[in-house]
């Protein structure tokens, strides 16, 4: 019978073998515009913009989510880092989610300046490698909780492998191949995703990752016993945003409320917030930043809050394809 | 430099010591010793540390007393076992009897603080039947309080030392949540997790007066393992940080390195105490004296406190003072684990099981037992296979070397109070000039059918989980109650409900000495809320101009 140690570093190959591949299958390199020097005057400037192609709003959609979704694999690239090495890496499939985020990281920001209005197949592989990723490390999470004394007991949730984290890599591949399937849509009058409306499905999608980061939150910040008040924010900011989301995404014909818009902006305002604040935390750990080697690994996690302000990017860009194509 | 404390006062000139930051210091209020203050408190750990913060704040002028040392645990608290015996009891004291007790680390503290400086912050609430374990349980004696009225001392308790327990605790009737998420278990309690689910009963992990989370100027708890010979980091929410400077706020004077060595009596009521400090006698007048200086020093300061008109000690008509001691078992079942265990990591009992506590059938003795999982340092641990288990040389050095695959479970074990088992005062005197105290004390069949229970049941479940080289340690006792116990009835108990003693009705003790029965758990959450209660009771009675 396999180890769970076996049957991680199975995944980890198969997922490497599968990056491996889309790297032959698909455009190796990204192509990169010959840089330009710098223009000389405020006309100039005006007229190399005048010259770019116009760009689609779907594209404009999709670098948008493109950037949302960096964002998210910033966080969790950075959080999984500081995490597994903090568990020692004592399982070669915990290497996994760095990899996989920082090709994501990488796939974004290549996305970001990708105005074209087609598929990269590199890129949109990519995204599917994460979210598969995601949703394999959640089986794991789980399968690890599952295994300790208790079982799913409050203290293996509080302190056993986070059910919530890998969930994030896979929000970051799911927007990520959400923007490339958008890309698709260029010279259609309604864009649509696997048949459904584009805006309000993305709605629908960033709202669904709000709900489930919040969730995340909730139960950290549980385990913190809410010892500070600010600790409520991510629980009681992104699940309203959430909310109103969903109402767009129910809401057509109608257009989104402009209070959807500015939640949106302050949810993105509380994980960067929550940046600061963890940032805080951790200097209330015995020894302050002075021990910042130990309380580091120990304090709350300062690199996961973002991944709100990812998630509310990605809400931001439902509204702004909502903008351009009232009807998607 | 760590020993200041224990040469010079430091709760005096107008300010005290702020254990919580460095060098700090906060304002203190004085008295002088010829006024008559509301209430003179005869020890500063569970008991009277907490009085003394719930009279302060209910606005009583305040002087509380301790014969240790004012701490600053961040500066003075060293990672070092033997250097940590400073925070325990250690004057001479004559044991006797069948069983004869080991004093000082296990059951006796010498602090500002008490014996809550080094204890384990195992907080737990009796189970409620046994408050009433002669009408319900059919042994020992009825306690004169109400479990619910209890419990709800006990979410008072719990609340100012921001207890870290679990989400739901499995035994006993529903109680609020803790203020705080329990703590990570660690090995050690991963094994007691595993031993009970292997024998088909509950387990939970433990609560635990030791923030997970911050608090105030308290960093959450890094597990450095140093709990029972003091927190240096104060993560422990000892009556020391918690209590003492609430007290202090509110207007209290605590005197450190002040050993209270008589109580005076006129015309039948208290009229203040005799303190040794500073390299002589004072005097500090009060209107009330409580007495919390746990089940020896307590009767002992009682009976030495005799005069013409009670020869025989104070509040003794009864003639039960120093009786009905009881010291818990706390014996144990060790084994050797195949993976790392690396039990000194944490806090020594992270996981625990009552289960022993709240089943009644199955057994053939009265009363219960709870066990933890254990974390014993190194020389703890050294000196339990050498004075208990005979090792010696090079056995002893070939066991030590297992030590980080040692896990084990101990018990805390419920007695029945024995009149014959007492404190009593002994000719020899000690270094105030003051009679020490003899204590006698011997376990009953019961007691020892208990211990049986627990060690067969304990090591079944070691080797249910494949430990190795399992041995039971058959000789420890913990947590000491009685000697002054509480009653509806002056002929039968020293104190009532309140704590007021029957004889004098401004003599009131205040501590673990007030338990008619031990029960079967850790006593420091259930001193807390005793002292709570008075607290309130006091505050009450006054208001009703009976006090």
């Amino acid at each position: 019978m396999a180890t769970d140690r076996e049957i991680l570093n199975g995944a980890l190959g198969a997922l490497a073998i599968g990056a491996a591949g889309a790297l032959l299958c698909g455009r190796t390199k990204p192509t990169r515009r010959k840089r330009q020097p710098p223009p000389r005057s405020a006309m100039e400037r005006a007229r190399r913009e005048a010259e770019r192609p116009p760009q689609a709003p779907t594209v404009k959609a999709a670098r948008r989510l493109n950037r949302a979704a960096g964002l998210i694999a910033l966080s969790t690239l950075l959080d999984s880092a500081v995490e597994h090495y903090r568990g020692s890496f004592h399982n070669k499939a915990m290497y996994t989610p760095l990899v996989v985020s920082a090709l994501t990281l990488y796939v974004s920001y290549h996305g970001t300046g990708d105005r074209r209005p087609a598929v990269h197949r590199f890129r949109d592989f990519t995204y599917l490698v994460s979210a598969a990723t995601g949703f394999v490390g959640t089986a794991f999470h789980i399968f690890n909780i599952r295994k300790r004394p208790g079982g799913f007991s409050w203290q293996n949730l509080f302190y056993g492998s986070p059910l919530g984290a890998p969930a994030s890599i896979a929000l970051a591949g799911l927007l990520g191949f959400y923007s490339e399937r958008l890309r698709d849509n260029e010279l259609k009058r309604s864009p649509k995703v696997f048949g459904l409306r584009a805006g309000r499905a993305l709605a629908a999608l960033a709202g669904i990752g709000m709900v489930a980061t919040s969730a995340e939150a909730a139960l950290l910040h549980f385990r913190g016993a809410y010892h500070d008040p600010f600790m409520y924010a991510p629980v009681v900011v992104p699940p309203i945003a959430a909310a109103l989301l969903g109402d767009t995404a129910l809401s057509h014909p109608r257009p989104p409320r402009r209070l959807t818009r500015w939640w949106l902006r302050l949810t993105a305002l509380v994980g960067f917030a929550g940046a600061g604040f963890h940032i805080f935390g951790v200097s209330r750990n015995m020894g302050g930043w002075r021990n910042w080697r130990q309380n580091v690994l120990n304090g709350p996690p300062i690199p996961a809050p973002p991944s709100f302000t990812g998630l509310a990017l990605a809400g931001l860009a439902a509204l702004g394809l909502l903008d351009d194509h009232p009807d998607s | 430099m760590f020993d200041e404390a224990l040469r010079k006062p430091r709760g005096k000139g107008g300010r005290a010591p702020d254990p919580m930051r460095v060098g700090g210091w906060v304002p203190m209020r004085e008295y002088p010793g010829d006024e008559e203050v509301d209430f003179a408190i005869v020890g500063t750990g569970a008991g009277g540390g907490t009085l003394a913060c719930k009279l302060a704040e209910a606005g009583f002028s305040v002087v509380a007393f301790d014969a240790g040392a004012w701490w600053r645990p961040l500066e003075e608290f060293a990672s070092d076992e033997t250097h940590q015996g400073k925070l325990y009891w250690t004057d001479e004291r004559l044991c006797d009897g069948a069983n004869p007790l080991k004093l000082g680390a296990n059951n006796s503290g010498r602090a500002i603080g008490g014996s809550t400086v080094h204890f384990a912050m195992v907080s737990l609430r009796m189970r409620p039947e046994r408050l009433n374990s002669r009408s319900k349980l059919g042994y020992g004696a009825d306690w004169p309080l109400d479990w619910r009225e209890m419990w709800n001392y006990y979410t008072e308790v719990e609340r100012a030392l921001a207890i870290a327990g679990p989400v739901n605790y499995p035994w006993g009737p529903p109680r609020p949540r803790y203020p705080y998420r329990a703590h990570e278990i660690n090995a050690a309690g991963l094994v007691l997790a595993r031993s009970c689910e292997a024998m088909g009963i509950d387990w939970s992990e433990t609560p635990l007066a030791t923030v997970s989370a911050p608090r105030g100027r308290s960093h959450p708890c890094v597990y450095r393992g140093f709990c029972v010979t003091g927190c240096s980091t104060n993560a422990k929410q000892s009556v020391l940080i918690t209590w003492i400077p609430r007290a202090v706020k509110a207007g209290a004077e605590i005197r450190d390195l002040a050993m209270v060595g008589r109580i005076e009596t006129n015309a039948g009521r208290a009229t203040g105490v005799h303190y040794y400090r500073e390299g002589q006698w004072r005097f500090q007048r009060a209107r009330n004296v409580v007495v919390a200086g746990y089940a020896i020093e307590t009767p002992r300061l009682l009976l030495n406190s005799a005069n013409a008109q009670f020869p025989d000690g104070l509040a003794n008509r009864s003639g039960l003072v120093g009786k009905y001691l009881m010291a818990q078992t706390n014996q144990a079942a060790w084994g050797v684990m195949e993976d790392e265990i690396r039990w000194y990591k944490g806090p020594p009992s992270l996981a625990i099981t009552e289960h022993w506590n709240y089943t009644d059938t199955g057994k053939d003795f009265f009363g219960g037992y709870a066990y933890m999982s254990q974390g014993p340092l190194p020389q703890a641990w050294a000196s339990t296979l050498s004075g208990n288990r005979g090792l010696w040389g090079e056995a002893l050095m070939r066991e030590m070397e297992k030590y980080n695959h040692q896990a084990g479970l101990k018990i805390v074990g419920e007695v029945l109070p024995q009149e014959a088992n007492r404190v009593t005062l002994a000719d020899e005197k000690d270094q105030y000039g003051l009679p020490i105290a003899r204590v006698t004390y011997s376990l009953c069949d019961n007691d020892q059918a208990l211990v049986k229970h627990a060690l067969d049941f304990m090591s079944k479940s070691l080797d249910a989980i494949g430990a190795t080289d399992i041995w039971t340690e058959d000789d420890d006792t913990c947590h000491l109650a009685g000697t002054a116990r509480m009653g509806d009835d002056p002929t039968t108990s020293v104190v009532n409900a309140d704590c007021r003693s029957w004889d004098i009705p401004n003599l009131w003790i205040c501590d673990g000495s007030v338990f008619p029965t031990v029960g079967a758990v850790n006593p420091s959450l259930t001193i807390q809320a005793i002292a709570c209660r008075t607290g309130d009771r006091i505050k009450e009675l006054a208001s009703q101009g009976t006090l």
